[in-house]
């Protein structure tokens, strides 16, 4: 019994560990490779793309924590640069929170119609997903807006930096605090993990099931909007089609992490690891000058690398 | 002859058989009863290919088997009747019959409908239904179900030449007394060609049906007896088996409870399941409802935990009427639920002890709305203390535990919340005899504290034992009020008698 005990426990820690362990071996052996890789300026490079990335994935982790799924953020992002771009000129500073609570607004919604109607998350989220990257192309005539000169100005609390340390990392960090402590402190984010652990047990105990989720499609809805905004200031524009790509990477870096896609377990840090990785692997595939379009093959397989790896298959018999 | 020798079988945090050894003669009627009908089911689950043993053997005429699924017990020979019914109730009763044996009516690998329909109302016939095999299993009655699901059983008959062993896990539960007859006269006619294992709770029905039968109790075989040569009582002692009754439930702690209403009903009600339930539940009175299945009092426990809204009635706490349309409404008005389903309802087993204890009050231990990971460890480990729950640490998953713990890392959690109304459905399902008793003596400290308990449970002699009041109910109507004080019982026969 204690040898049994002893080994699962040791294949928990080696889960758990798995990624860090993935990430060093990732520096290290690209870092050898090329070495321009260790470079001051690409490290930062890395980290503030990673940034974006990472807030994007930060807010899918609050969702897949409760079980669910939100594959609506990448047009969310698109909307809140849409936003952002369109408006800088007329609000000024305003722009930046209106898109984000553009974003916050979709998000909430998407966990209404969810909970509310009884829809799986990844039907309520796809459809959702699909309006608002309508009412992009709708608002923007399908083009990209420039953000001009004055605008670029505003958009400095992103694109500058803080005593060398460029603001994106900072702003990525903020997040990871901010995440962290929703998660490890707040009543939601206990209630988050127990829904996403046991659903029955924690609505048997009294917690409001369908508030947690709809604040987790929120946050979610909020960080993608935040993501995009980022992204808009980052390139001094805004594009209907701007995160197109980020979907898949996000969702990769929530589980690469070793947050489990039934949910339950994870967490913002594993996020950071699991961001970073993705990021590493997609810069170290331009170092080692593989085919740009082929990166997306790399991020699916190692999706289904990291669920096959995460999935506590005695959890779950039937896997629909 | 089928032949199960030493079976263990363990579930998590719960030793469901121990070393159980039982034979089926050919073309014999096996009884198999016991308190606990958790037990009885996980041996024909496990004979059935549903589970598979963590010890002992299963012999088929001398032979070693393993049997890995029900496909693999077909082919041995071996069908099974489900309590909770196995049908898919989006298909046909013919693609229920034959759910899984479709190759046998294929014709360049499509199916021929019209030959599977035939043989369906062929195997209907053997149980008197007369249905159309087409009609869709979700228009059927549940008694219609149950034979469909005994046709699908039987059908087995035409597809192997082995001796067949028919496992009947309560199929009379939910059948009117007709039906059983026909399950009857239908189980002596294949008596010829198969054996069968009984299982049922109504003791005369197993002497009745059965040639021999085996007493289980806490997880073993206690006895075997020739049903020729033994009573309804002698089973029932064997099958308890324990002395001083008012021992076993702490009777001597009983004590009178309090003048204050705390849950009050009056007419009420959900269509379909139960109707006009008037009960007034006192400050540390026990309230236990009888019932069979289908009498409604499974949905009337879930009414007043908010699971199951009443479509009738009104409802009060402590005088103040309310209206519970979920667990979080019941919760804030200091209801505590616990589930039969511990390991579904009860705690979230991946989380710790720790969490789980504070999970339905986490404002226990928040400062400054944020949680204090150290007041809440110590308040864990306070509980722990005061109810011996056996944990390495309060960070330990509550998987890890044994049933008994578990449930009392349940009861810590409501009292963390300091609930005074606590709804017990089936609390100690699936516990072996001491933790039983522990959870006797932990309801007795609580009722003595002032908290008042409604009581459900899987036998009337635990609900006879531990309650103040019983109420029963009989196809969802209160048939029958019993006061039920410490030295002035009432016998089991008074209460069965309004319960069927």
């Amino acid at each position: 019994m204690t040898t049994i005990a002893s080994r699962m426990a040791g294949a928990a820690w080696l889960r758990a560990a798995s990624p860090v362990l993935l990430l060093v071996v990732l520096v290290v052996g690209i870092g050898s490779a090329a070495p321009g890789f260790m470079r001051l300026e690409t490290l930062g490079l890395l980290l503030s793309d990673t940034a974006v990335l990472f807030v994007m994935a930060a807010g899918l982790t609050f969702v897949i924590m409760v079980g669910g799924i939100d594959l609506s953020v990448q047009a969310v992002a698109s909307l809140a640069s849409v936003v952002v771009a369109q408006w800088l000129p007329v609000l000024g500073y305003a722009a930046f929170p209106a898109a984000i609570l553009a974003g916050l607004a979709v998000g909430l919604l998407s966990g209404f119609v969810h909970v509310r109607f009884r829809i799986p998350s990844f039907v309520a989220t796809l459809a959702t997903g699909g309006v608002v990257a309508g009412l992009a192309l709708l608002a923007s005539h399908g083009q990209t807006v420039t953000i001009l000169e004055a605008g670029r100005a505003q958009a400095r609390w992103v694109s500058g930096s803080l005593l060398g340390v460029p603001d994106l990392i900072l702003i990525g960090a903020l997040v990871a605090v901010g995440g962290l402590i929703v998660q490890r402190f707040t009543p939601f984010g206990r209630y988050s993990a127990a829904i996403g652990a046991g659903e029955p047990a924690a609505w048997a105990s009294g917690i409001r099931v369908e508030r947690t989720k709809i604040v987790a499609f929120g946050i979610s809805g909020g960080l993608a909007a935040l993501a995009g905004v980022l992204l808009a200031a980052r390139l001094s524009s805004g594009s209907p089609t701007l995160a197109n790509e980020m979907l898949l990477p996000a969702i990769a870096a929530v589980v690469v992490g070793g947050t489990a896609i039934t949910g339950g377990v994870g967490s913002v840090a594993r996020t950071i690891v699991g961001a970073l990785i993705v990021s590493i692997v997609r810069i170290g595939m331009t170092f080692l000058n593989v085919n740009i379009f082929a990166q997306q093959i790399v991020f699916g397989a190692a999706l289904v690398l990291a669920v096959a790896i995460t999935i506590d298959r005695t959890k779950i018999p039937i896997v629909k | 002859m089928l032949r199960a020798l030493g079976i263990d079988k363990s579930f998590t945090g719960v030793h469901a058989l121990r070393g159980v050894s039982m034979e089926v003669r050919p073309n014999e009627v096996v009884g198999l009863i016991g308190e606990n009908g958790a037990v009885k089911s996980t041996l024909l689950r496990i004979l059935a290919g549903v589970h598979r043993p963590d010890g002992g053997t299963i012999e088929i005429d001398g032979q070693a088997v393993t049997i890995r699924n029900a496909r693999e017990a077909n082919a041995h020979g071996i069908g099974i009747v489900f309590q909770e019914q196995s049908l898919l109730l989006n298909m046909s009763v013919a693609e229920n019959i034959y759910l899984g044996q479709e190759a046998a009516f294929t014709r360049l690998g499509l199916i021929d409908a019209r030959r599977r329909n035939a043989a369906a109302r062929r195997q209907l016939e053997k149980v008197g239904l007369d249905i159309e095999p087409t009609r869709r299993t979700a228009e059927l009655s549940f008694a219609a179900r149950q034979m469909v699901e005994l046709a699908k059983a039987l059908a087995l008959e035409e597809r192997t030449d082995r001796a067949l062993t028919i496992l009947l896990d309560e199929p009379t539960s939910v059948l009117e007394s007709r039906d059983i007859e026909i399950l009857f006269a239908r189980m002596r006619a294949l008596k010829a060609r198969a054996s069968f294992v009984f299982v049922s709770h109504r003791l005369e029905e197993v002497l009745h049906v059965s040639d021999r039968v085996y007493v289980m109790k806490d997880g073993g075989v206690v006895a075997e007896r020739a049903a020729g040569g033994v009573s309804v009582p002698d089973l029932h002692q064997m099958m308890v088996g324990r002395g001083l009754q008012t021992e076993y439930y702490r009777e001597a702690r009983q004590v009178p409870p309090a003048e204050r209403v705390v849950l009050q009903t009056r007419g009420l009600g959900v269509a379909g399941a139960y109707r006009d339930v008037d009960l007034d539940l006192h400050a540390g009175e026990v309230l236990g409802i009888a019932g069979v299945i289908g009498s409604g009092r499974e949905e009337l426990t879930r009414t007043l935990f908010g699971f199951l809204p009443p479509t009738a009635g009104t409802l009060a706490v402590n005088g103040t009427p309310a209206v519970l349309r979920s667990p979080a409404e019941a919760v804030a008005r200091g209801i505590g639920y616990i589930p039969r389903e511990r390991r579904v309802e009860g705690l979230v087993m991946f989380l710790s002890v720790a969490t789980n204890i504070t999970l339905a009050r986490l404002g226990a231990v928040l400062r400054m709305g944020l949680i204090a990971h150290g007041r809440e460890r110590r308040l864990a480990q306070d509980w722990v203390r005061r109810l011996t729950i056996r944990t390495p640490d309060v960070a330990t998953p509550c998987r890890n535990l044994s049933g008994g713990n578990q449930q009392k890392t349940v009861l810590a959690r409501w009292m963390t919340a300091k609930s005074r109304i606590l709804i017990l459905d089936h609390p100690t399902r699936g516990l072996d005899v001491g933790a039983k008793e522990e959870v006797y003596e932990l309801i007795r400290a609580l009722s003595e504290d002032g908290v008042a308990v409604v009581l459900t449970s899987d036998t009337l002699e635990e609900t006879i034992g531990l309650s103040h009041t019983i109420l029963v109910m009989r196809d969802g109507a209160v048939t029958g009020r019993f006061a039920a004080p410490a030295g002035g019982k009432p016998q089991q026969v008074d209460l069965v008698r309004h319960m069927v």
